[in-house]
Formats: C-alpha cells, sequence, structure tokens
C-alpha cells in the first residue's frame, strides 16, 4: 500500500469535504448503477492509498454488508411493480426490476457512505470547525462537536469507574438479561448526574472566557489552504449544480425523475 | 486606577433556588493591588460559594438570589453594583467581570475547555473568543506560560497533565487577559507536595507583580499564613436546625487569630473547622495487637503492569514488581510514595478491582483468584481516591444502603428492608451526616462527600478498610471523623490500610509505615 | 442598580440575544415543504430505479433544513444549554449502544435529546437532535439524512415538557409514541427514496411483508415506522424521564425553561415567588 502521494489529511478540510458532497451529489444525480460502480471503485482506490484505509473500509463494511442484506432480501422477493418475473417462490417473485432497484439503490448508498467516510477519517476536525467557523457558521457548533468528540471516549472511561465503585461495594454483574439490564440501570443514572453536574460548572467557565461574547472570534490556528484547492471546490460546486440541473431539466422535459 | 480597594463586596444575604436558609449571611471582603487574602472555613461553610459570587458566576444567573454589593475599584462608576435579591436585578456580564475578577475553581479540569488538544490552544481559547488579533495572542500565550512555568508544556495534551500542571494551566487560562483580583479555590486540593510548590511559587509570583489574590481554603497552610487578612467562615451546627454556617465569624491578620501560632480554645478559627497544621490533635500512642495473629489480607511476591494490549507487562517495566505484604487484624498500615508510584494500584489489587500478572493474593488464607470483585467487597472496603466516582445513589442514605443486605435484584431495592435502612443511618450518624440522609451526595460539601464515601465503607464493617489518600479534602471535623472510624474499625478486629502522600499524618496514625518506590515495598522509619 | 460610565465598557449583560424566528421559520419551512413535495410527487412507478430527484430532494431539503434550525438556534441558548448538548450526542451514542446492546429491537438513541429537550425546551432540543445525527454521521454517514427526523423528535419532546407532560410520569410515554408516530412518518420518505430501503433484516421483513400486500416503497417504509418509532420513542421518553427524576435539584433548576415552565412536579422551590413579584 503506497501512502502519501494522494493523502488526504494533507488537504485543506474544506476540499475533502466538498469533494465528498460533490461526488455524493453528483451520483445521486446521475442515478445509474453503473456509473455508481464506477465512482465507487475510484473512491475504494484512493482509500487504499490512505494511512487509515483499514479503518475506512471496516467501518464502511460494517454499515454497507447489513444493509445490502436487506435491500436484496426486501428488493430481490418483493418487488411489486417488477413486470420480468425470473423465479416465482410462492409470495415471493424474483423480478428483473427489483433486483437492479436493489443494484442501483446499494451502489449509490456505498458511494454515499464510503465518500463521506473517507472525508471524516481523514479530517482533523478542529480544523474543519476553525475553517468552518471563519466561514460563518457559529463558533459555538464547533465546541459541541468537538466538545462531543471529546467526550466520548472519556464517558467510556467514567462508566467503567462507576462499575468499579460497585462491585467494591458488593456489585456482581452476570450474564443474565436482567442482571446487565441492573448494570445499565445502576450505571447510566450516575453517568447522567455526573455530566450534568460538571457541565454547570464548565458552563460558568466558559462564560466567564467570553464564550457567549458576540463580538467575532479569532483563531490560533491556521488551516493551509493553496490556489489549485480553492480552484478544485469551486469546480466541484459548479459540477455538482450542474448535475442536479441537468436532472432537474430531464425531470421536467425528458419524463423520467 | 483608583487609591480604593481593587475590589469590595458585602454579602447581606445568598440563597440558593430551593434552599430553605441563606448559604452566606452579612460578610464584607475587600482586596487591596498585591495583597493576599485568605477566606477560611471549614466543610459547608459556604467558601465556595462566597468564591462563586465574587466571580460572579452566581448572581443574576444561576443558582439563587443574592442581596448585597459588589464594588469594583478599577471601573469607575459602572463598578458599582447592588443586588436587592428580586428578578430586575442586575445581570453581571461574566466575561466583562473576569476581565477584572478571575476565578479558577476547585476543580481545575472544569475551568478547561474541552476542545483544545493543545495547551496553548487552552490558552487562546478565552482570547478567541474576545476575538484578540492572532500575533497579540501569541505575545500573551508566551507572557503566561512564562508566569506560570507552561513553556515546555505548550504542545502537551491537557487530557495528559499532571495534577500540579493543569492547576497553573487553570491560573493561566485565568490570569491571560491580566485581571486585577484572582480568586482561588482550594488551590492545592489533591496536589503532591512537589505540585503544591509550583503552585505556590506562582502565587507569589502574582502578588508580587500587583495582583490582588484571595484564597478560600479549609487549611491555614503556609501561603494562607503570609496572608495579610483573615475571614473566618463558621460551619457549626448549633442545633435546632440553626447553624452559624456562612456566616463571618472573625476576621482580621493571621497574627490576631492565631495566639502563638495555633488557635485559642473556643475562638472562631476552632469553632470554624479550620484546620491549622501544626495543631493536629495528639492521640494517644497505639499499642500494637498486630502480635502473632493470622493475617487477614497478604499478598505474596504481586507483580502487576499496565498495557495497551491487556496483556501482562513486559519484566521491568510493570507498576508493581513483587511486593510483599501481611495485614493482620487490629493493625493500622500506611504506604506511601510519590504520585504515579503505583499507591491506588496497589490497593485495586486488595479488592479483586484489578488482578496481579503473577502472584498470589490471599483474604483470610484463601486465594482470591476466581472470586469476583463484587464478592469479595464483603471483606475488603475500598474508599476511592475521587469520591466523586464512588458515589452515585440519588441520596445519602441510599448511597449508604447500596450492596448491603441481600443481593440485587432488579426490581427490588435493599433501602426497604428495615435493618439495611438501620445499618446505614448508623454509618451515617457515625460521620456525622445524619442531618443530610436525604441529601443529594453531588449536592454535599466536598468534605462532607469523602466523609460520606467513608461511611458507605464502615456500613459494610469489611475486614480490611483500604483507604486510598484519606484525608485529602477533609476539614478538621473530618479528621476527627476518620480517626475515630480507623479506631473503631482496629478494635473490632478490622485491619485498615491506607495510601497517602501526607507523611506526617501516616506517622501520627498508623502502626507501620511502608514505601512503595520502583515497585516494590520498603519498610520507612 | 449601576449605570455604566461612558468610557468604560459595561460589566453588565446586554439584552438577550434575538431569536432568529426567521432562520428558525426557513429551517421548519423546509422540512415541511420536503416532505409535502416528496409524498405528493412520489414517482409513481420506481420500477425504472430509486427516483434521483426524489432522492437528491429528500437529501437536501431535510439537511438544509436541519442545518438552517442548528444556525437559527445554537446562539440564542444560554452556555449552560450548549454544554449540555455534547452531553446529550454522548448519551446518545452510549446509552444507544449500552441499553441496545441488551434490548435488540430497539435503536434508544435518542435519549440525551430528550433530557436536553426536558431541561431546556423545544429549541434546544431540536439543535441537539440534528447535531447530534451530524456528529454520528462522521461514523456512519446514512444518518445525516435523517437529521430532521431527530430534530423533530427533540422539538416535540421539549413542546411536552413545556406542557407538563413530565410532571407525571404515566404520561410520559404517551407523549413519545405520539412523538415517535410524527417522527417515524418524516423520516420514512428518507430512508425510501434515499436509501432505498431500511438497514436491518428486522425491519427489511416487516417492509417485505407490506411490499408483499402491494404497498408502495413509501407506504411500506412508513408501516414499517408506525409499529417500531413509536414504541422506541416511548421508551425513549420514559428512560429520559427517569434520568431526569434522578438529578439533585440544584441541577435541574438551574435551567430557566424548568423553572419557568414548571416542567417537574411538586418541586418547586419554597420562597422564591415573593422574591420573584418584589
Amino acid at each position: 500500500m503506497s501512502r502519501g502521494t494522494l493523502s488526504l489529511e494533507r488537504l485543506n478540510p474544506l476540499t475533502t469535504l466538498t469533494g465528498a458532497a460533490a461526488v455524493a451529489v453528483i451520483t445521486t444525480a446521475a442515478g445509474h448503477w453503473a456509473f455508481s460502480l464506477t465512482v465507487l471503485g475510484g473512491l475504494l482506490a484512493l482509500t487504499a492509498r490512505q494511512a487509515r484505509a483499514a479503518a475506512v473500509l471496516r467501518a464502511a463494511a460494517a454499515i454497507l454488508l447489513p444493509f445490502w442484506t436487506a435491500l436484496l432480501f426486501m428488493h430481490g422477493l418483493f418487488f411489486p411493480e417488477g413486470r420480468t418475473v425470473l423465479a416465482e417462490l410462492g409470495p415471493a417473485a424474483v423480478t428483473r426490476e427489483g433486483l437492479l432497484f436493489a443494484l442501483d439503490a446499494g451502489l449509490r448508498t456505498g458511494v454515499f457512505v464510503v465518500a463521506f467516510l473517507l472525508f471524516s477519517f481523514t479530517v482533523r476536525v478542529p480544523e474543519l470547525l476553525t475553517v468552518l467557523s471563519a466561514r460563518g457558521l457559529p463558533p459555538r457548533l464547533g465546541f459541541v462537536v468537538v466538545s462531543a468528540l471529546t467526550l466520548l471516549p472519556a464517558a467510556a472511561d467514567r462508566i467503567r469507574r462507576i462499575r468499579a465503585a460497585q462491585e467494591a461495594r458488593g456489585l456482581v454483574i452476570g450474564r443474565s438479561l436482567a442482571s446487565r439490564l441492573l448494570a445499565a440501570r445502576l450505571q447510566a443514572v450516575p453517568l447522567v448526574l455526573s455530566l450534568v453536574h460538571e457541565s454547570g460548572e464548565r458552563a460558568q467557565a466558559l462564560d466567564a472566557r467570553g464564550f457567549s461574547g458576540r463580538q467575532p472570534h479569532t483563531s490560533l490556528r491556521t488551516v493551509p489552504d493553496s490556489a489549485p484547492q480553492w480552484a478544485a471546490r469551486r469546480v466541484l460546486l459548479v459540477l455538482s449544480l450542474a448535475a442536479v440541473a441537468v436532472r432537474v431539466a430531464l425531470a421536467l422535459f425528458g419524463g423520467r425523475a | 486606577m483608583s487609591a480604593g480597594p481593587l475590589l469590595a463586596a458585602h454579602v447581606a444575604s445568598f440563597r440558593f433556588h430551593g434552599a430553605d436558609t441563606p448559604a452566606l449571611r452579612d460578610i464584607s471582603i475587600t482586596a487591596d493591588a498585591g495583597s493576599l487574602t485568605a477566606v477560611l472555613g471549614g466543610s459547608g461553610s459556604g467558601k465556595s460559594t462566597l468564591a462563586r459570587i465574587l466571580a460572579a458566576w452566581l448572581p443574576g444567573h444561576y443558582g439563587g438570589e443574592l442581596r448585597g454589593r459588589l464594588e469594583l475599584g478599577a471601573a469607575g462608576a459602572g463598578g458599582r453594583i447592588e443586588f436587592t435579591g428580586g428578578s430586575d436585578d442586575p445581570r453581571i456580564d461574566p466575561a466583562a467581570w473576569a476581565a477584572h475578577v478571575a476565578y479558577v475553581p476547585q476543580d481545575a479540569a472544569a475551568m478547561l475547555s474541552t476542545v483544545r488538544d493543545t495547551v496553548a490552544g487552552e490558552l487562546a481559547f478565552g482570547l478567541e473568543n474576545l476575538g484578540v488579533q492572532v500575533e497579540e495572542m501569541r505575545c500573551r500565550i508566551a507572557d503566561t506560560a512564562g508566569l506560570t512555568g507552561l513553556q515546555d508544556l505548550l504542545e502537551r495534551d491537557p487530557a495528559t497533565l499532571s495534577g500540579g500542571e493543569l492547576r497553573r494551566l487553570a491560573i493561566g487560562c485565568a490570569v491571560i487577559r491580566r485581571p486585577s483580583v484572582l480568586l482561588l479555590d482550594e488551590p492545592f486540593a489533591s496536589l503532591d507536595a512537589e505540585g503544591a510548590g509550583t503552585v505556590e511559587r506562582l502565587v507569589r509570583r502574582l502578588t508580587a507583580e500587583g495582583t490582588a489574590v484571595v484564597v478560600f481554603s479549609s487549611t491555614a497552610d503556609t501561603l494562607c499564613r503570609s496572608a495579610s487578612h483573615w475571614t473566618v467562615l463558621g460551619n457549626t451546627v448549633l442545633g435546632s436546625g440553626e447553624h452559624d454556617g456562612g456566616r463571618q465569624l472573625a476576621a482580621g491578620t493571621p497574627g490576631t487569630l492565631l495566639v502563638a501560632g495555633v488557635p485559642a480554645d473556643g475562638d472562631a478559627l476552632a469553632r470554624s473547622g479550620v484546620v491549622v497544621p501544626e495543631d493536629a490533635p495528639v492521640t494517644a500512642p497505639r499499642r500494637i495487637h498486630a502480635g502473632g495473629a493470622t493475617p487477614l489480607l497478604e499478598l505474596i511476591d504481586v507483580r502487576f503492569g499496565y498495557d495497551r494490549a491487556g496483556d501482562v507487562a513486559a519484566p521491568g517495566t510493570e507498576t508493581l514488581r513483587g511486593v510483599d505484604l501481611a495485614l493482620r487484624p487490629g493493625e493500622i498500615l500506611a504506604v506511601t510514595g510519590a504520585n504515579g508510584s503505583g499507591k491506588s494500584t496497589l490497593l485495586r489489587q486488595l479488592n479483586g478491582l484489578l488482578r496481579p500478572g503473577s502472584g498470589t493474593v490471599l483474604l483470610k488464607g484463601a486465594p482470591t483468584d476466581g472470586t469476583p470483585a463484587g464478592v469479595l467487597a464483603a471483606d475488603v472496603g475500598l474508599l476511592f481516591q475521587d469520591p466523586r466516582f464512588q458515589l452515585f445513589e440519588r441520596t445519602a442514605l441510599r448511597e449508604v444502603a447500596f450492596g448491603l443486605g441481600a443481593k440485587r435484584r432488579l426490581l427490588r431495592r435493599n433501602g426497604d428492608d428495615a435493618g439495611v435502612r438501620e445499618r446505614a443511618l448508623a454509618a451515617l450518624a457515625a460521620v456525622g451526616l445524619d442531618a443530610h440522609v436525604n441529601t443529594h451526595p453531588l449536592e454535599l460539601p466536598a468534605s462532607s462527600r469523602r466523609l460520606l464515601a467513608l461511611a458507605t465503607v464502615i456500613a459494610r464493617e469489611p475486614a480490611v478498610l483500604a483507604l486510598d489518600e484519606p484525608t485529602v479534602g477533609l476539614d478538621r471535623r473530618g479528621l476527627e471523623v476518620l480517626d475515630t472510624a480507623m479506631a473503631e474499625a482496629t478494635a473490632w478486629g478490622a485491619a485498615v490500610v491506607m495510601v497517602t502522600h501526607h507523611l506526617a499524618y501516616a506517622r501520627a496514625r498508623a502502626d507501620r509505615l511502608l514505601r512503595l518506590d520502583g515497585g516494590v515495598l520498603t519498610p520507612l522509619d | 442598580m449601576a449605570s455604566p460610565s461612558p468610557q468604560q465598557p459595561s460589566l453588565l449583560l446586554p439584552e438577550a440575544p434575538k431569536r432568529r424566528r426567521f432562520l428558525e421559520i426557513l429551517g421548519a419551512a423546509s422540512i415541511i415543504v420536503t416532505y409535502v413535495v416528496l409524498v405528493l410527487t412520489q414517482p409513481a412507478d420506481i420500477a425504472a430505479g430509486p427516483g434521483s430527484l426524489a432522492a437528491l430532494a429528500a437529501m437536501g431539503g431535510f439537511l438544509l433544513g436541519a442545518v438552517l434550525l442548528v444556525v437559527a438556534v445554537l446562539p440564542t441558548l444560554p452556555t449552560s444549554t450548549v454544554v449540555l448538548i455534547p452531553i446529550a450526542m454522548v448519551l446518545n451514542i452510549v446509552l444507544g449502544q449500552f441499553v441496545g446492546s441488551t434490548l435488540v429491537p430497539f435503536y434508544l438513541d435518542a435519549i440525551g435529546t430528550v433530557l436536553v429537550a426536558v431541561l431546556a425546551g423545544p429549541a434546544a432540543g431540536a439543535a441537539t437532535g440534528a447535531l447530534s445525527s451530524i456528529v454520528w454521521s462522521l461514523f456512519n454517514p446514512t444518518v445525516l439524512p435523517f437529521a430532521a427526523g431527530a430534530a423533530l423528535i427533540g422539538w416535540l419532546a421539549g413542546l411536552a415538557a413545556r406542557a407538563g407532560v413530565f410532571r407525571r410520569f404515566y404520561l410520559v410515554p404517551f407523549a413519545g409514541f405520539l412523538a415517535g408516530v410524527l417522527g417515524g412518518v418524516v423520516s420514512a420518505p428518507i430512508a425510501a427514496f434515499v436509501f432505498g430501503g431500511t438497514s436491518g433484516l428486522a425491519t427489511g421483513a416487516i417492509v417485505s411483508a407490506f411490499r408483499a400486500m402491494g404497498d408502495s416503497l413509501l407506504a411500506a417504509i412508513t408501516k414499517q415506522a408506525l409499529i417500531s418509532d413509536p414504541a422506541d420513542k416511548a421508551i425513549v421518553f420514559a428512560v429520559a424521564a427517569l434520568l431526569v427524576y434522578a438529578l439533585p435539584r440544584r441541577a435541574s433548576f438551574q435551567f430557566p425553561f424548568v423553572r419557568r415552565y414548571r416542567v417537574l412536579a411538586g418541586r418547586e422551590p419554597q420562597g422564591r415567588e415573593p422574591a420573584a413579584r418584589a
């Protein structure tokens, strides 16, 4: 696996975000399984050159495999709109249209999932938020998103501590459903209590540090950008708009929605 | 700048929403440029509440109704703000106020934004919010880092800082806007000697530069001793629901309040519950009953290491490298050691929360491996270092009753059981919390919270009491309760093992003193 | 009362920030219009493949609406609510996984959202729901288009709290049930038009059963949502209510919404009334 030459981590986060959104929009507008398949292939080739390729693929598989299975089952067997019946299985009927529908929808979602996972696994979230708030999104949005990402592992750690404290006072968690439900109840309440309790103090500290101020914020962090990236974003934007425009025009004058 | 005090405040009364009695009554405080002022009071005296009022964290915002006056010398005519307790009271802009009066809470971590991955970024957070230009920001960060001694840590992740470093970062975040007054709530709470030393030096540097520093503390430590003015708050229960908590008991210079360096009997300082270090009560020398009795608990060549993969750590990198320990009935054993030497890890071996990588733990002669921690808990009671992670119930009573009596079931609770209730109430009475049976544990003051955690341990009457830094955050009454609890436990034949960095306390209380260093225990003395 | 001197910046808070009504209405309108357009113009014949225009409209309209709501609401919330939102998002994920691992047929992924809605009101609830989907989409992009449905649940929970539902516990599951009906109906077009179906075998089987009876894809998915969502949200509302009841009074009463609308029963702090009238 070669890495580095096409590493998305070096790009400005706005570029990768625009890229992911444009790929999703254009693929959806194109609305053809062959196009989706080509794009998906391209995305997978790009993924293979990333340092976190394995993580992206694992996450994508965890989402897509159950989804594809469900699609195949749903439309492969039951598709009342289908005309070309390939096989009859009692109440179910395998139709050509149903299978094509599943293929179409499945590949489109595949592109959507891989494109956005590729973005989120290669983006540095603080940089993304710096860029977005410089473009007018409320700075609080950045706070909320980053804070949630920081708290996530902290909350898991907190649950472990609470559980240790309860075991030190005689709690034995068995394998039965009732025992696990009891554990869930016993640990969820203190988790919420301690998080909410701390948040009160944090709110006051944030206010004292000017968090609620309405003057424009500045940023210590600078995010590298370049003219080619700027141009690339414009091109992607124009292409997406064009794709949607063509689709709307076809719907209005050409018949197929 | 005007010639008067930088900050002058009078709190006629302050009451939390939903509280029947005011938390603070009739307190006046002033802070002059370059001065160090100490507000001393035991647990429940309302000193944190006072600090928050002075910091504008409470009035007109969350919390409660304030009657009184805040006056900011440097802010001219607009600096005098009156509160009448009504809903039309002025609402202070906390950010504008913090430019003059900065506050660092007892829990330094609460000061951090949680959204910055470097120390420099965290320091910058407050400046970014104010729209300070990047060049100016870099200068101020460099200045503040120099002042607080954080120069070499600027690129570190705040989550990885030690207690002392974290406290200095919190102070740095507070002073980066160069306030004229700095309020510090228990600045040394849960710091070891080295961490406390760095914070104390920082405070002295700030006063030398003209900042008025007000320290809120339950201990009259060396820093408070050098203050120019003391305000002592009361917290004694006077009976029939009356108490002098939140009332100003005395004010003056340390010299007038301390007679020959100790509080005179019956005076304000003694009544307040403030710990005056030289004045630690002397107990009768303990008789050692640890004769030839068989050990209650034995550790034989215990090795343990944390490893990222969860496997056994490589030899030589473990936290515990062959610990031998025998604990006999009626014995009090103290273990000291630097922060991070593995003291807490050692205690967790005793009750099975952590299992040795190799070696054996014997409880009453039987090996403990394979027995769940929840079962071992019947014999080994562990007091955690941070009570926030030990307390999880809705009321103090339910907290103590948790896990007492029969095994827990999903839809049945043990608090209904009369015997359990009685035992829980007795344990609460033993730590002096009988008036707080229905209080939420998180609403108790810090010292009472630790005592509640202690009550949860002694209610189970375990054969072994394992106490992790039991003295931290306790006021004088709390220390007395702890002494009594240990004495009673040893009297019924239990053994106590405590880990502490409070060496003087360990010497005064323990039968044996061990030191954990390099992963092994060695006798001290 | 203080009167700030002209040369000194005021120490007092300026007037509360204006609510961005316009953006709020625009956001809500975007969601409603998208839904109506989708239902009215749903492709009659899907045999030719999943409709591409409907997918674009569903994705764009709902996402735009959710983002507009967030941008409108977030700057007007008090900080005590803003710091609660990340906690709610963490609870959505952690408790959802935690409880969800034992109770398979439900998602239970909105406990934190409902909690915030009860403590801080409908606007905060809506913002929390939408933001939660946005953050969760960093790990699973397929939840992104459902942001509008999550926002709706948060908003409805806040309305229920304001109406006093959470004062009586036995009313709570009913409110959750109704919210689940609405939420399910709004989310169904996303599943139908953007993804062409639902994920998971249990839901897939239910959809297939309705399809076998000749329903259109949207109708089948809507009916499936009406089977699972109301029960799911009834549980979520009940769990969130129990968590709120377990909070210390000082913590829950720090939220002005709780005090103002008497969201919680019988625990109105004593001695506040005279002071408020004075």
